[in-house]
Parts: C-alpha cells; structure tokens; sequence
C-alpha cells in the first residue's frame, strides 16, 4: 500500500468512526450453509448486529462471555437483534451445531 | 451393546448402504430429490418416536433437533423441487432408505429405558455418516442442477454436526 493509499484509507476510516459516534451503526451476520459470515465482526459499542438465518432450520449465537450474544433459537428466515455495549472480544458459537464459530468484537 | 459390536454394526450399516449406492446407476434428479425426502423422513420418524419414548433429557433434545431440522431441509427441498417442475421418484437408494428406517422403527419400538436409548442414538451415528457418505459418492456428483447442488453442499455440514453430536451422546451413554 502506498503511503498516499494510506492517507486514503485513514481518512476513510476517520470519517467512518465520526459517522459511528454521530449514529450507530447496524451489521449484518448472515447464518448460511452452516456458517457465520462474516465470521468475524469487528462494531463500536452502541452498534447493532443482526443475524438473519438463511438456513432451513434454528440455529443460535451464544457466546460464553458475559455482555456477548446470548440468542434463543433463530428459526429459518428470522432475524435476531443484539446491541453492543460492552467493549471485548466475544467467540461464539450455535450450540446446536457446535462446529459453527463465529467472533464479535466490540472495540 | 459394547464397543466391538458396536463398531462392527456401524461399519455393516455402512457396508450394506454403500454397496446398495454402487448397485444402482447413477441417479437423476429427480431420483435424488426423492432420495433426500426419504433420507430425512427415516429420521423424522425416528426422532417422534425417541421424542416418545426416552426419558434422557439430552437423548431428548437431541431428537426434537432432529425432527427441526430434517423437517426444515425437506420443506426446502420440497420448495425447491417445485420450483423446478421435479417430482421426487424413487429408486434403489431412496427404497433402501426407507426400508432401513422401517426395519429400525421396528427395532426400536421393542426396547425401552437404557436400552431403546443407545440404540436409536447408535443408529442415528451410522445413518447420518451413511448420509453423508451418499452425498460425497452418490448425490452431490450427480446432481444435475445447480440449485439442488448447492442445496446439498449447504446441508452436508447439518449431518455432520448431527453425526458429531450423536457420538458425543453416544460416548455419555456408554
């Protein structure tokens, strides 16, 4: 990357985080084919994340950490809602098919 | 059942449905969607009667998952198959499947407690890996249709965490 590529992209950034402390934002986890995409997330406290599950059956988002996602069954084309507040890094994971992983991480 | 005879009944689960694939000539679409209605209606019908019978409340939330999410991957691929002008046919595969379901429904409705518990869970390890083993030989090779392809790449990961989940009651309940 350049150094003027950079400059871009800090710029970018910087607009980015003042448009997060004017308005928080709202993110998109799709649950599909059994995966958390993206499957990791990076938001500001006040953000909200919402999984939509494009599978044809529940899943949920339950990570171990207190403040993190804490969902029930997400039934197939449902959405769940979750507000970050707490800074950290939260691993998660649908326990009803435990191989499915997913991070948010609020910072 | 111990670990010897266990093992041995998997593997001649697994023997019996993979020479029954290899029998049969290539399936078409239409034989593989109704193969993938047979495949989760043998597991549906199982899990109502585990969902009746056990009294393990692990072995029980277990076969509400399975009867959830066999009945979720069929209504899709009903949905897809009639947005495709498909209709299910039958075959070797999908009449073994059927056959192999009613002959464990069979089984499983003479035991109880303990007993009825370890083998619904036991079977369930070896039908879902016969499954999966039908998807990687059998179905998703031949799919000629790229939705019902995709359908099927995006379930394969379910039966595995169904098969992994399984062998984790299975082990709890030796």
């Amino acid at each position: 990357m350049t150094f003027r590529m950079k400059a871009a992209v800090a710029a970018a950034a910087t607009l980015l985080a003042g448009a997060a402390l004017a308005a928080p934002a709202v993110h998109i986890v799709l649950i599909d084919g059994m995966q958390f995409i993206p499957q990791t997330l990076e938001v500001k406290p006040g953000d909200t994340v919402i999984w939509r599950n494009k599978d044809p059956f529940p899943h949920n988002v339950t990570a171990d950490a207190k403040g993190g996602p804490a969902s029930p069954a997400i039934a197939a084309e449902a959405s769940w809602k979750f507000t970050a507040e707490k800074r950290g890094s939260y691993p998660y994971v649908c326990t009803l098919h435990r191989m499915m992983k997913g991070t948010l991480v609020v910072k | 059942m111990n670990i010897l005879t266990n093992k041995l009944a998997l593997a001649a689960a697994a023997a019996a449905f993979s020479l029954t694939a290899l029998a049969q000539s290539a399936p078409d679409d239409a034989q593989i969607a109704g193969i993938v209605v047979a495949a989760n209606t043998v597991d549906i019908e199982a899990g109502k009667l585990a969902q009746s019978m056990t009294k393990n409340a692990q072995v029980k939330a277990f076969a509400e998952q399975m009867v959830t999410d066999h009945s979720g991957v069929n209504k899709q691929a009903v949905a897809l198959v009639t947005k495709l002008k498909v209709t299910p046919a039958e075959s070797d595969l999908s009449k073994s499947l059927k056959q192999g379901g009613n002959d464990n429904l069979a089984k499983l409705k003479t035991l109880k407690g303990k007993e009825f518990d370890k083998a619904y869970v036991d079977h369930e390890v070896a039908y879902h890996q016969a499954v999966i083993d039908a998807l990687d030989k059998t179905l998703i090779p031949n799919a000629k249709n790229a939705e019902l392809k995709e359908t099927l790449v995006k379930v394969r990961p379910a039966f595995v965490a169904h098969l992994e989940h399984a062998k984790h009651i299975a082990a709890s309940l030796k």
